[in-house]
C-alpha cells in the first residue's frame, strides 16, 4: 500500500511538473517549476488532488532536498574561473542581500505575525 | 587497475557516493549541530572525486539523478505551502506582505551592489534571484538574460550562509518569534534554510517553507515584470 501511494504521489507530482513546462511553452512567461508548483497548489485547495495522495512522497522529497543539491554543490568546483572574475561584486552582493532581506522579512514579521499562534501550538505536527 | 577506474566513473558509484556522503553527513550534523548537511557532503564528495581521480563530468552522469529529481521537488513544495496555509489562514496575507517585502528588498539590494562593484549587466541580472530555491532561481536567471550558472552558485551560498548565520543575525536583532525566525530564513535561504530549520524546529520550518514557495513565485513574478519594463 506504501509503495503503491509513494508511486502514485511521484507520478502526481510529474505531472504537474509536465503541465507547468507545457504552459511555460504555451508562452505563460512564470518559469515552469513555479507554474507547476501554483497548478499543484490550487489543485490540492479545490481538492482535485488528495493531500493524502500525494503527501509520503513530498514530504520526502522536501526533507531530503539538500540531497538533491550536492551534486550541484560539488559543481562550484568546476566554475571557478567565471567565479573568480566577479568573486568580490558577487560575493558583496551576496551579503548585503541576505542581511537586508534577513532584517526587512524578520523585522516586519516581528510586527505583523508575532501574534499569530505558531502552527504547532494549535495542533501536534505530523511525523 | 584499470577496471577499477571503470567502476569508479560510472554512474552507479556516483549515486551510491552520493547517497552515502549524505547519509554520513546527517550523523555528523548529530554530533556536530552547526555542520551544515550541504556542506559536509559537499565538501566530501570533492575530496573524493579528487582522491580516486574521477573527473566531475563522469560524476555528473548519475549525479544528474538527484539534480533532475528538483523538478517533482519543487512541486512537491505545494503540499507544506498547502498544510501551512491553512493553518495560518486568518494571517496568510500578512505573511505575503512580509514575503513580498523581503523579496523586494532582496533583488534591489543584490542587484544594486552588484552594480556598485561595477559588474556586468550579466553578472547583475544573474544575482537578482538569488534568495530563491535553485530550479527557480535557474529559470529566472535565464529569463532575466542572466548567467543561470552564476545564479546557481549564488544562490548554493546564500542558502548555506544565511542558513548558518541567518538566525545568529536574527536574534541579535532582537527578533525571536518563531514565525519570525521562519519568514526570515525562508524568504533569505530558501530550501537549504528551510531544511536546517526543520531539524531544530518545526514550527519555525513549515513556516519558512511556506516563505520559500512564496518567495519563489514572488521573486519569477517581479522578474517578469522587470523584463517587460525593460522591453
Amino acid at each position: 500500500m506504501k509503495t503503491f501511494k509513494v508511486i502514485l504521489g511521484f507520478s502526481i507530482l510529474i505531472g504537474f511538473q509536465l503541465a507547468g513546462m507545457g504552459l511555460h511553452k504555451v508562452g505563460v512567461p512564470l518559469p515552469a517549476g513555479v507554474l507547476g508548483l501554483l497548478l499543484f497548489t490550487t489543485a490540492l485547495a479545490i481538492e482535485i488532488v488528495k493531500v493524502e495522495w500525494v503527501e509520503t512522497t513530498a514530504d520526502f522529497l522536501v526533507r531530503h532536498m539538500l540531497l538533491l543539491f550536492i551534486p550541484l554543490m560539488a559543481g562550484l568546483t568546476q566554475m571557478s574561473a567565471e567565479l573568480r572574475r566577479d568573486g568580490v561584486a558577487l560575493l558583496a552582493s551576496l551579503i548585503a542581500s541576505l542581511i537586508a532581506v534577513l532584517l526587512t522579512t524578520g523585522g516586519l514579521a516581528h510586527f505583523l505575525l508575532r501574534d499569530v499562534v505558531p502552527a504547532a501550538a494549535t495542533e501536534p505536527e505530523d511525523k | 587497475m584499470r577496471a577499477l577506474t571503470e567502476v569508479f566513473n560510472s554512474p552507479a558509484f556516483a549515486i551510491g557516493m552520493t547517497l552515502v556522503l549524505y547519509w554520513a553527513s546527517l550523523r555528523v550534523q548529530k554530533r556536530y549541530m552547526w555542520a551544515s548537511p550541504l556542506v559536509t557532503a559537499s565538501l566530501a564528495l570533492v575530496l573524493l572525486l579528487y582522491v580516486l581521480r574521477i573527473p566531475y563530468a563522469d560524476y555528473r552522469i548519475g549525479g544528474n539523478v538527484f539534480t533532475y529529481l528538483l523538478g517533482p521537488a519543487t512541486v512537491a513544495l505545494g503540499v507544506p505551502m498547502y498544510k501551512q496555509g491553512i493553518k495560518l489562514k486568518g494571517s496568510l496575507r500578512r505573511l505575503l506582505v512580509v514575503v513580498l517585502a523581503g523579496s523586494i528588498v532582496g533583488m534591489f539590494t543584490a542587484g544594486i551592489v552588484a552594480w556598485l562593484f561595477g559588474a556586468s549587466h550579466e553578472v547583475i541580472m544573474s544575482t537578482l534571484p538569488k534568495s530563491v530555491t535553485t530550479p527557480i532561481a535557474i529559470q529566472v536567471s535565464a529569463e532575466l538574460h542572466g548567467n543561470p550558472a552564476i545564479t546557481a552558485a549564488m544562490v548554493l551560498v546564500t542558502g548555506v550562509l544565511g542558513s548558518i548565520v541567518g538566525p545568529s543575525v536574527l536574534r541579535m536583532s532582537h527578533i525571536f518569534h518563531d514565525n519570525a525566525h521562519g519568514a526570515a530564513i525562508g524568504t533569505s535561504s530558501h530550501a537549504v534554510g528551510t531544511a536546517s530549520l526543520l531539524r531544530t524546529s518545526e514550527v519555525q520550518g513549515s513556516v519558512s517553507s511556506l516563505a520559500m514557495a512564496m518567495a519563489g513565485v514572488i521573486t519569477s513574478i517581479l522578474a517578469m515584470l522587470l523584463t517587460w519594463y525593460w522591453h
